[in-house]
């Protein structure tokens, strides 16, 4: 009976023939694409089992780290400080992406060792393949003050030492949990958040640009100064509603009446109670080509230069008259992103120099001894120093006597502007830039709180924003 | 081959496994340590006393089976050390276990030879169908063996003799009996089955009562799935007996009456049994059914799929994410962590381990021990065939181990009892 076991013999190595031809497919062909399948597993523990270097603010605070992982050998990606830093520091997350610092330093942070034959060959060449680590130049008590100060309010807070760019607080509400978009439920995490109407992910600092009302007067009233077409003390005239030429629309100043007594307003004046009519007749005084280049001599129109690409900010140029009138007072066919309107404070500050802002002081190797350093860069030169300074002056009084006094800290010249802005639809978005203290600045910073926050339509930059301007710059002294 | 040159190739096998042992200890941060030599010992006593054993009382057996199974059990045993040290630990015993077993079967049978099982088929039968239907007993009752119910199926039967508590899925052993009554009866109804008296269109075909056996074994197989839930040991047990009908008559009648019953059993099954579709779905859809049914499959894929070329290293991937892996997914583990190159080793020393085996059918001149050597070989190939087959989408996944390969004791102790047997054959038809 040999013929018919010759044919079961067949049967079965037809089988195992068949067996082969499937596992070749499997992991021959459709192989990469298992192994790259969202739902493996694998890909996602293997990133995150490498350790991660951590990165800390400038005192020495744990930001990020890399745990032991109490489930099987390899670690996890921590994040002690919570929602906090979820926007500069980001996220290291296969399912949702690299976000912020770990995506900009993504290579840097992870440990070179791969299991692979390529460990020995750097090993016997002496590369160091443990992760880099980086020391950052926020402030985590400052960053606390300033989250705690805009709350649960939609918004953003910067700050910036003006000497050096150096990014001190970065703040941007509502936050987010990085750790919610680590682990096998990243996923629907992710998509709750992306869905989110209140956009926790969006970074309202580098990434969402605003009309900056009246803080972009500092622009303006600069170009003035700086075209020689007013000082400080040059008198405008106040009246309570500005016609535009060539159109039937008007600017009013807040509370619609004049802004002084009635014979005529000082520049110095009408800058720290917000002047809208003498400020609209001064953009169109101006120019469209003068006031864009000073706009885009601050930054305007330019990619600044950070860790990630930030969101441009609009002066257009060749306006006409109305659509300049209101611009001039920022409104209209401006934008502005707070770390755009930060800058402008810093220049200012700077002797109108602006400083390329950063925020990785230091990249560190796995012993603690420094691979590389920031080295501060001029980024452009916005203003005169002449300028500057008697911009300083303008700014600090309005805080001393004008809009900007709740920005007021004791024993501290605070100097600023502020801004309501308004939307076209929903409350207007408060606005705080300013400095302190105002003869030899160390902070510069911007608030805009959307919508005008907790204060909803009754909000004005002086009584929402400048506040929690106040809170940081007193905190920053206090250290 | 020599005995020696068999003797060195256990050896390999035995530091095939000790070596892999280490190489999952180095992966986590484990040196080499008492795993090693415990493993090394327990490979060396196993396959080395079954060795012993074949020269003492088997002398004229082929050489090849026991290199054979002794790599698959390496290469399985490395895999399950790295999934699960408290199972590994276990294996161990269980490898100790079967190959006394072998042992002990080798012994018996050289006294009496392999005519022995013809001499108590009946007996061989009464058990089968005892042991078959011992699942079902009750899950609680007053008596100290009872049926258990494990992942849904009812295939396992606890038995608590006070000084030892077992678990043991009867199956396993249930196939050794099959094909030892099977043999034994096919060897000696082999005329009357063979003759074709009757014609079905052009087809020739035997009396209709010669079918009776086939309509029993069919009906038995279908219970199995039916009260068992156990798509395995069914589709397992009605191919072995079929394709021993096959080989002892060649008559293809058989195989098409088999086929077509199969077919309605399917059918059946697949219409009426709730444990029956989601196989098939996950089979066919398992990236549709991830979350539920498809998991399992999708999750082999994945590692298969993240095995690559050369593998990840044992100890290296993650075998640990498939569910069930030690035992029905033991080969997607291999294939993830030796790669390709693993995947094709395993699937060459089955194929080698079905030739040698057929082999010594073949070359049996005595019908009762071509159609053993046939039917035991068959069970073993086909076995791994169907599990391997259910892993890699060929096929519906059955849920049965994986010959010397996964974790099981059950499995073990019958595949050792099947290659003793085999050995006995080779061994009677030499002398």
């Amino acid at each position: 009976m040999n013929g018919p076991i010759r044919r079961l013999t067949l049967v079965l190595l037809v089988g195992i023939a068949f067996l082969l031809a499937n596992v070749t497919y499997i992991q021959a062909i459709a192989g990469p694409d298992y192994r790259d399948d969202p739902r493996n597993r694998r890909v996602l523990l293997g990133r995150t089992a490498k350790e991660r270097g951590a990165i800390v603010d400038r005192t020495g605070e744990v930001l990020a780290a890399s745990g032991e992982n109490p489930d099987e050998p390899g670690f996890l990606r921590v994040y002690p400080q919570g929602d906090l830093f979820a926007h500069p520091i980001g996220v290291s997350s296969l399912l949702f992406g690299d976000r912020g610092l770990e995506q900009t330093y993504a290579t840097r942070l992870r440990s070179k060792e791969d299991l692979t034959i390529s460990d020995i060959v750097n090993a016997l060449l002496g590369r160091d393949l443990r992760p880099e680590s980086l020391v950052l130049t926020i402030d985590a008590e400052l960053q606390r003050v300033a989250a705690d100060a805009l709350g649960n309010q939609p918004g953003a807070v910067v700050a910036i030492d003006p000497a050096t760019g150096a990014v001190l607080a970065y703040v941007s509400s509502p936050s987010y949990d990085p750790t919610s978009l680590l682990g096998p439920n990243a996923g629907p995490a992710g998509d709750a958040l992306t869905a989110n109407p209140d956009q926790p992910l969006r970074d309202r600092v580098t990434n969402q640009s605003y009309p900056p009302g009246s803080t972009f007067k500092i622009v303006t009233a600069a170009a003035a100064l700086e075209l020689e077409l007013a000082t400080p003390e040059s008198t405008f005239e106040d009246p309570p509603t500005l016609e535009l030429p060539g159109s039937t629309a008007t600017i009013s100043n807040f509370g619609g009446g004049r802004c002084g007594t009635g014979d005529g307003v000082s520049l110095r004046t009408a800058f720290a109670r917000s002047c809208n009519t003498v400020f609209g007749q001064l953009a169109m005084d101006i120019g469209p080509e003068a006031l864009a280049e000073t706009a885009s001599s601050f930054g305007f129109g330019s990619d600044i230069p950070f860790e990630w690409t930030v969101l441009d900010s609009v002066f257009p140029s060749g306006l006409d008259d109305p659509s300049l009138a209101q611009s001039g007072i920022g409104q209209r066919d401006v934008q502005a992103t707070p770390l755009q309107m930060a800058l402008v404070a810093a220049a200012i500050a700077n002797d109108g120099v602006v400083m390329e802002p950063y925020l990785v002081e230091q990249i560190l190797d796995a012993d603690g001894a420094l691979i590389e350093a920031h080295t501060q860069a001029e980024w452009r030169r916005a203003v005169s120093p002449a300028t500057a300074a008697a911009m300083r002056d303008l700014m600090r009084a309005v805080v001393a006597s004008g809009t900007g006094r709740a920005a007021e800290v004791a024993n501290i010249a605070v100097a600023g502007k502020t801004g309501t802005a308004e939307t076209g639809r929903g409350n207007p978005h408060a606005w705080f830039v300013g400095f302190a203290p105002a003869a030899n600045p160390t902070i510069a910073v911007a608030v805009v709180v959307e919508n005008g926050g907790d204060a909803g339509s009754e909000a004005t930059g002086g009584a929402v924003a400048a506040p929690i301007a106040s809170a940081v710059i007193a905190a920053w002294s206090g250290r | 081959m020599t005995r020696n040159a068999a003797a060195s190739l256990i050896a390999v096998a035995t530091f095939v496994a000790a070596f892999g042992v280490t190489l999952v200890n180095l992966a986590s941060d484990r040196g080499v340590d008492a795993q090693v030599a415990l493993t090394f010992l327990v490979f060396a006593l196993a396959f080395g006393s079954m060795h012993v054993a074949v020269r003492q009382w088997a002398p004229h057996a082929s050489p090849y089976l026991l290199p054979l199974t002794a790599l698959l059990a390496a290469i399985g045993f490395a895999e399950i050390y790295r999934l699960d040290l408290r199972l590994a630990a276990l294996q161990r015993w269980w490898l100790v276990i079967g190959a006394a077993l072998g042992v002990l079967t080798l012994w018996a049978l050289s006294r009496s030879g392999t005519d022995v099982i013809r001499r108590y088929r009946y007996v061989f039968l009464v058990t089968a169908l005892l042991l078959l239907l011992m699942p079902l007993l009750p899950l609680d009752w007053g008596f100290p063996i009872r049926g258990r119910l494990v992942n849904g199926s009812r295939l396992w039967v606890a038995a608590d003799l006070g000084f030892l508590d077992i678990q043991f899925q009867p199956g396993e052993i249930v196939k050794l009996l099959l094909v030892g009554f099977l043999a034994s009866y096919l060897a000696e109804r082999q005329p009357s089955l063979s003759m074709m008296t009757r014609r079905l269109g052009r087809a020739a075909m035997p009396e209709p009562r010669q079918f009776v056996p086939l309509l029993i074994a069919w009906t038995a197989s279908f219970a199995v799935l039916a009260y068992q839930r156990d798509l395995g040991a069914s589709l397992l047990l009605f191919t072995i007996f079929v394709a021993m009908l096959y080989a002892a008559t060649g008559r293809s009648a058989y195989l098409a009456v088999g086929g077509g019953m199969f077919a309605v059993g399917a059918a059946v099954a697949w219409a009426s049994f709730a444990h029956v579709q989601p196989r098939v779905d996950a089979w066919l859809r398992p990236f549709e059914a991830y979350d539920t049914t498809g998991f399992q499959i999708a999750n082999g894929l994945f590692a298969m799929g993240s095995g690559s070329l050369s593998g990840s290293g044992l100890g290296l991937g993650r075998p640990t994410l498939i569910p069930f892996a030690a035992t029905d997914f033991i080969f997607a583990a291999v294939a993830e962590e030796l790669g390709y190159i693993g995947s094709v080793v395993v699937l060459a020393l089955y194929a080698l381990l079905v030739t040698v085996g057929m082999g010594i059918a073949l070359r049996s001149r005595d019908l009762f021990r071509k159609l053993l050597a046939a039917g035991l070989t068959f069970a073993l190939g086909l076995q791994a065939v169907l599990i391997i087959g259910g892993v890699v989408r060929l096929m519906p996944l059955t849920g049965i181990t994986l010959p010397f390969m996964s974790y099981g004791g059950s499995s073990l102790v019958a595949n050792f009892v099947l290659i003793a047997l085999l050995l006995q054959v080779s061994h009677e038809e030499r002398v």
